[in-house]
């Protein structure tokens, strides 16, 4: 009687974990699915998904069939469904819905399909090469000019219209690692930007798998949630973005301090912090945006260790960075003042005016915005300072710059995201993931009014 | 001593004593303390109430944008009804007019080629749209490879005369 009333709910249960291992199945080979389709379809020829550009995916071009945008938005909103879908059976079940070896072979999949495409939804790339090829191809000083400074450049016909005229604002530490790609020639240095972006990312979500086994979390759902993504794997890996290097050096930095030693001396973790915070430093010399987690590694430290990391590092940037660029390639607080002037349609902040019946972001919406972020990082100071997590509270940090930035693009509300799924606050993934679908909703309209 | 009150989940660790000079509610603190609760509820109610918002937000511009493609796909008919050429390459703008507005002006191509290879018409639409169409207010020409701009204009008729140099 016990082993019959014992045994059916385990039945139950082991078939309820066929279903559910039966679905995280179905959904990733959707999105294993439509990511193919995708790249084979922009390769196909012209589309409002592929910037512009030269030859890179010919073997691919008469695969498909001519992407629109409306295809590709159809298969952005399935794609999140699937990785949705995908994310809770990981959350919820680990491993029992989803192997190990399964979630590396998907996330694998994903990562090399879309790198071996076209360049997608983004010239970023371009400006990348272009700003290489001034400083080693022209001997000019890609923090004093705009890639309209090399307009016979093979490179300057596939430069985004908004950025021909503009410097760089990326950091010295990024420039340099790009101009040894300048001699490949354009198609090659394009490869090069693709495979930088593709181990960059692999590099990420190995630390975050890291990160997830050091504190205590399931790192094949970790790995999921952040890999899986399609704003991860579409537009910041398919645009072959910075970000991503970025990314790299937060994680490390991160996985440098939340993994203890077994048995760590003192001394041993000061020199960790230490290197953590050189990282930090590195990050932020490619995208100024990830120096806002050395103040809350400091507050949650409270030893010399990091604060001498950072100065060490910060010297060593600036001796270089002055020697090969002089003193524009230093000031990326000028950088980011510029670029803080922009506004892109799908900013928070520009919905939020429409909202209040103005045309736009006004400069006074700027300050209190400027404000509204200070006020932010300040109360996540206090708590850090109190015992709430480091990690978390520099996830927050970098959420509330995205959403208080006049200038949001996909990539952007992917910075806290692997800092979400190492946290043990899961408000941060919550939220994190809601602003990525309310940014996705937004692009929806040309699905509910095409203009043809 | 300032230290002695504090219970032994509170207290720092040696090498971090010095901030026991402090008053408690100044005091770092190695984790979190259990029960602030309070805080957590404050802090969620605040981002959810952040949520709806931006959700409301775009939501709103959702709408607002779709509301405009709607008004475009008119222009566009309208354009090519007045000029009777069926052409898929039209610019849109919607500055000139005043941003914001719903006035509109859409170039082509007086008669077939590449986009702006060919002598422009250009067409100043707004009002209500009827039947699937708004109205045309005016317009002017362009000469061929030149952008819209007020220096090149040129036969500029009905109601945006003035947007013609003299």
């Amino acid at each position: 009687m016990s082993a019959v009333a014992q045994g059916e709910p385990r039945l139950a249960h082991e078939r309820s974990e066929r279903w559910v291992s039966a679905l995280a199945t179905v959904c990733g080979l959707l999105l294993v699915a439509i990511a193919a389709e995708i790249v084979v379809d922009a390769a196909a020829g012209p589309s409002p998904v592929v910037p512009k550009s030269p030859e890179l995916v010919g073997w691919l071009s008469g695969l498909g069939e001519r992407l629109g945008y409306r295809g590709f938005l159809i298969a952005l909103l399935v794609s999140c469904g699937a990785y949705g879908v995908l994310a809770v059976l990981a959350r919820r079940f680990g491993t029992r819905a989803i192997s190990t070896r399964w979630a590396i072979v998907l996330i694998a999949a994903l990562q090399l399909i879309v790198f071996v495409g076209p360049v997608l939804l983004s010239t970023d790339v371009f400006s990348y090469v272009a700003y290489a090829r001034m400083g080693v191809e022209h001997g000019l000083n890609p923090y004093t000019h705009g890639p309209d400074a090399i307009v016979h450049d093979p490179i300057y016909r596939y430069v985004g219209h908004d950025w021909d005229r503009v410097a760089t604002a990326y950091g010295p530490l990024y420039t340099l690692l790009s101009y040894p790609l300048a001699p490949l020639g354009v198609v090659g240095a394009l490869w090069a930007m693709k495979l930088e972006a593709l181990l960059a990312s692999a590099g990420t979500l190995a630390l975050t798998w890291r990160c997830a086994r050091a504190r205590g979390f399931d790192p094949v759902a970790a790995i999921l949630v952040v890999g899986a993504n399609p704003l991860y794997f579409l537009y910041a890996l398919g645009g072959a973005h910075n970000d991503l290097i970025m990314m790299l050096a937060m994680m490390a930095a991160v996985s440098l301090v939340v993994v203890a030693p077994a048995a760590g001396s003192s001394t041993r973790s000061a020199r960790r912090e230490a290197a953590a915070a050189a990282w930090i430093v590195a990050g932020a010399l490619t995208k100024a945006t990830v120096a806002v987690l050395l103040p809350f590694m400091i507050v949650s430290k409270r030893r010399l260790a990091p604060i001498l990391g950072m100065v060490a590092a910060l010297a060593l940037a600036a001796v270089v960075g002055y020697a090969v660029f002089g003193i524009h390639g230093i000031n990326i607080v000028a950088a980011l003042n510029r670029d803080a002037a922009f506004v892109s349609t799908d900013s928070f902040a520009n919905e939020i005016a429409h909202l209040l019946g103005k045309p736009g972001v006004f400069p006074i919406d700027h300050d209190l915005l400027k404000a509204a972020l200070v006020l932010i990082l300040l109360h996540l100071l206090w708590r850090t300072w109190r015992g709430y997590d480091w990690v978390a509270a520099s996830g927050w940090a970098l959420l509330a710059i995205s959403v208080t930035s006049t200038w949001l693009l996909a990539w952007y509300i992917l910075w806290p995201l692997p800092l979400a799924v190492v946290t043990r606050d899961r408000r941060l993934l919550a939220a994190t993931l809601a602003i990525q679908a309310l940014f996705v909703i937004h692009q929806t309209s040309p699905l509910l009014a095409p203009v043809q | 001593m300032s230290g002695a009150s504090l219970s032994s989940e509170e207290r720092l660790p040696v090498e971090e004593r010095r901030w026991e000079r402090l008053p408690p509610w100044l005091r770092p603190r190695i984790s979190e303390q259990h029960g602030s609760g309070r805080l957590w509820r404050l802090e969620t109610t605040v981002l959810v109430v952040v949520g709806l918002f931006l959700a409301v937000a775009v939501v709103n511009d959702l709408a607002r944008q779709t509301r405009i493609n709607h008004r475009l796909v008119a222009d566009l008919t309208t354009w090519r009804h007045y000029t009777d050429h069926d052409y898929k390459n039209i610019s849109i703008d919607q500055e000139t007019l005043g941003a914001g507005s719903d006035h509109e002006v859409l170039c082509g191509n007086t008669s077939g080629g590449a986009p702006g290879s060919k002598t422009q018409i250009c067409l100043a639409i707004w009002g209500a749209t009827v039947g699937g169409r708004r109205t045309v207010h005016g317009g002017w020409y362009l000469p061929p490879y030149y952008e819209d701009v007020r220096s090149e204009r040129y036969g500029c008729f009905g109601a945006v005369r003035r947007l013609c140099p003299r």
